[in-house]
């Protein structure tokens, strides 16, 4: 192996050249980390403990006295303000503590029934921590008698809580629980219980992100979850929504092709209809389409039609404009080579200038209807919610995000994947441009590469250690 | 060691150049230019591109026009195609006053204007399908005009897998399809790269002779009018107008040996002077400061 041949000389090309294409192995390679950076990004974040992660997830909570914001098991606080919740509890216990070492369960406490509802909910306290490492099923949460039995169990060192453990503090907070507990009974009995107050858990968390960011597998379970359900009879399934999401999308958007491609088409050809409606459309489409909601809903009233009208009165103006645009661009040396010819005005139009902007008009369409897309929610919030706007909106106000991701995504992947896809059949519709006869998209080419990339990086690599061994072995000799 | 002869009173030496062009003024005028303007208003007042152009181009004649920039050499032969008005003055084909474009005449552009969606065949057809003719008698009418311009092999193809030669050759033969009396060709080959240039006027020359067309040539070469045309019709600059037409006393056929021969460099030597006389002695005068190393003296 020859350490200055090309081949070497190419690996060591810089990766930052101005302007100068990459191997089509690095745009290959570039084009999949700029789908798996941000993956990789969202799950470092996400599971790796020390990134971010500016709250507490409760884990246990307690309550406290004189202070009515009550926190469960589940809930966010924020990093800072934990430790004050802890201490307040440690405090609180602290003159429980003294008096349940002198307890006595013979003597009668006043207020006996206020203590003991008290205690009760000290005791499910611990729930969370039972049902997690499924001691007890959900529907057991207000089982008292297995509550009991479990504290006992965990006191007595039977079973040891792993997932997720409980801290030393509470473990040595359940025995002292205990051991006066069970000096009143072994079993729960709401007749023999016990009567003076219990020493509360001290809130336990683990470190976690805002809701408004769930991790990437709980987006995943929940985006399986959601999408699975059997539509019920005033829900519709999430399928159906997506459908009909689609319907106003692609409704409004062929609307607007249908009526404002003539137009455009007309506009860039003859300067007489571009003087007509160019300056009026060009005010026109400063309006912004939601202010015409309200209207639209009084002209079309309920169900679909305000909502495809707004898609349309959103993007026919563009349209509009975008197409004129495009048909002025159609190279005039085109029009007059075809005039010398012999071609007339009607056969400009047909012949040349309608055959001659396709291409470019697909292409514009294209972008318009990534442009209908960003109509769907306002279009869906008109008159009677609707669609998967409908259903971002409730769980949003639910703070169900985890649920809400998946369908943000999907609307990514459809507007993206629909675009690809027209991408992809433009080489099949225009033959004739030069595109054509190039390469695929990077996208399709990336999707191809990945298992290529391993494979000519595993002959790379043995193809070095051969040239290493070629050059030492003259050395050692 | 004066070599260099002045064209003119070298015709008056050469009897038979005399009776080459008496012969082909007695050929019918296919193209009469009298007394043509072209003025276009601008903010700074009225600019005249063309002041009182006249001439005629007879049958299958080869006239070039060449004129310094901005001489108004397009807008001539755009106001001939018909893609532009005279501000005043006539253009008559076969006698006929022209108004606006037509397939009586076929215009090949420098920039390339083979329709992109079309093949080499389909373009070609473009000007009789206009005319209403029919598919099958068009399409064997087009394969003889791309043979002519030797593509056949190139016919399904699209115009971009060509080369800039070949779509000239294509615009040819698109322009030609029509049947046209004259043939106007707006500095056809100016983007081409020498060698293509070279290899598309001997072409050229070809077709002209193997078919009965008359050709309207224009060009900011020297070369190339000296080696293409009967006569060169040179324009003056600001306002445009007729400075003299050569005609050029090289025999017929051409061929590239001709480049060195008395009569194509007195023709070229025509041209320059006519061009611009003043313009040798202005780079004459423009101070060199001297840009080499000492020992590095090329003399």
């Amino acid at each position: 192996m020859n350490p200055d041949s090309i081949r070497e000389k190419r690996l060591r090309e810089p990766w930052f050249a101005a302007r100068r294409d990459l191997s089509p192995r690095r745009a290959s390679l570039l084009t999949v980390l700029s789908f798996t950076l941000p993956l990789l990004i969202w799950s470092a974040v996400s599971y790796l403990p020390f990134l971010w992660h500016p709250d507490m997830e409760l884990q246990i909570s307690a309550d406290r006295e004189n202070v009515t914001t009550v926190y469960v098991a589940g809930d966010r606080m924020s990093r800072g303000f934990f430790p004050e919740f802890q201490e307040a509890v440690r405090e609180q216990n602290k003159p429980v503590g003294v008096a349940l070492e002198s307890f006595d369960p013979a003597a009668e406490v006043p207020n006996g029934a206020a203590v003991r509802r008290a205690n009760k909910k000290t005791l499910r306290h611990l729930v969370p921590i039972l049902t997690s490492n499924q001691w007890i099923t959900e529907d057991q949460a207000k089982d008292d008698a297995a509550i009991y039995a479990a504290w006992g169990e965990i006191a007595t060192g039977s079973k040891i809580p792993m997932r997720p453990r409980l801290s030393d503090e509470n473990l040595a907070i359940v025995a002292k629980n205990w051991a006066a507990m069970s000096e009143v009974s072994q079993t729960y009995d709401s007749d023999r219980f016990i009567s003076v107050p219990l020493l509360s858990l001290v809130p336990q968390g683990r470190p976690a992100n805002p809701d408004y960011l769930p991790a990437p597998h709980e987006v995943v379970v929940s985006g399986i979850k959601e999408f699975a359900a059997p539509p019920e009879a005033e829900r519709p399934s999430m399928w159906q929504r997506v459908g009909h999401s689609v319907r106003i999308v692609f409704g409004g958007f062929l609307l607007a092709a249908l009526v404002g491609v003539p137009i455009g088409v007309l506009c860039g050809t003859y300067p007489v209809f571009s003087k007509l409606v160019e300056p009026f459309t060009d005010f026109f489409r400063y309006m912004p389409a939601p202010t015409f909601s309200t209207l639209l809903v009084a002209i079309f009233l309920a169900n679909d039609a305000p909502k495809i009208a707004l898609v349309f009165v959103g993007t026919i103006f563009q349209l509009v404009l975008v197409v004129a645009n495009t048909t002025r661009r159609l190279d005039l040396p085109l029009l007059e080579a075809a005039q010398t010819l012999g071609a007339n005005q009607a056969q400009l139009l047909t012949r040349v200038v309608i055959p001659g902007i396709l291409p470019n008009l697909y292409n514009d369409l294209r972008i318009l209807l990534g442009w209908a897309w960003t109509w769907l929610v306002i279009a869906e919030l008109v008159g009677v919610k609707s669609g998967l706007t409908e259903f971002i909106e409730t769980q949003g106000r639910w703070r169900n995000f985890d649920s809400v991701y998946p369908v943000i995504i999907l609307i990514g992947l459809i507007g993206f994947f629909t675009d690809q896809i027209l991408s992809a059949l433009s080489r099949i519709f225009f033959p004739w441009t030069s595109e054509a006869s190039g390469k695929a998209s990077p996208l399709v080419r990336a999707i191809l590469f990945v298992p290529r990339w391993f494979r000519e990086a595993a002959a790379e690599r043995s193809l070095g250690m051969n040239s290493v061994a070629a050059t030492s072995k003259p050395e050692q000799v | 060691m004066n070599a260099i002869v002045d064209p003119l009173s070298y015709r008056e030496q050469r009897p038979e150049v005399r009776a080459r062009f008496a012969a082909m003024k007695e050929r019918p005028v296919v193209l009469s230019v009298g007394n043509l303007y072209k003025t276009f208003p601008t903010p700074g007042g009225t600019v005249t591109a063309l002041k009182d152009v006249s001439f005629q181009v007879y049958r299958r004649e080869f006239m070039c026009v060449i004129g310094p920039s901005g001489c108004g050499k397009s807008t001539l032969i755009r106001i001939l195609a018909g893609l532009e008005d005279a501000s005043d003055g006539k253009v008559l084909l076969d006698g006929n006053p022209v108004s606006g474009p037509g397939p009586d005449r076929g215009m090949v552009f420098q920039s390339y204007t083979l329709f992109p969606w079309l093949t080499v065949k389909q373009n070609v057809m473009f000007g009789p399908r206009m005319a209403g003719q029919k598919g099958g008698s068009a399409e064997s009418e087009a394969r003889q005009w791309i043979d002519l311009v030797g593509l056949s092999k190139f016919e399904n193809s699209y115009p971009h897998q060509l080369s800039g030669g070949m779509k000239q050759r294509v615009a040819i033969a698109r322009a030609l399809a029509n049947r046209p009396r004259i043939l106007l060709m707006d500095e056809p080959f100016g983007a081409l790269d020498a060698q293509t240039r070279c290899q598309m006027q001997s072409y050229l020359l070809q077709i002209w002779k193997n078919l009965d067309i008359t050709i309207l040539f224009i060009t900011h070469d020297l070369d190339e009018a000296a080696f293409l045309a009967d006569r060169i019709l040179v324009l003056k600059a600001n306002p445009g107008e007729v400075n003299e037409i050569i005609e050029v006393p090289v025999p017929r056929p051409r061929t590239p040996s001709q480049f060195v021969s008395p009569e194509f460099i007195a023709t070229k030597y025509r041209i320059d002077q006519l061009i611009h006389p003043e313009a040798a002695h202005e780079t004459d005068s423009i101070p060199f400061p001297r840009m080499t190393v000492a020992g590095d003296d090329v003399e």
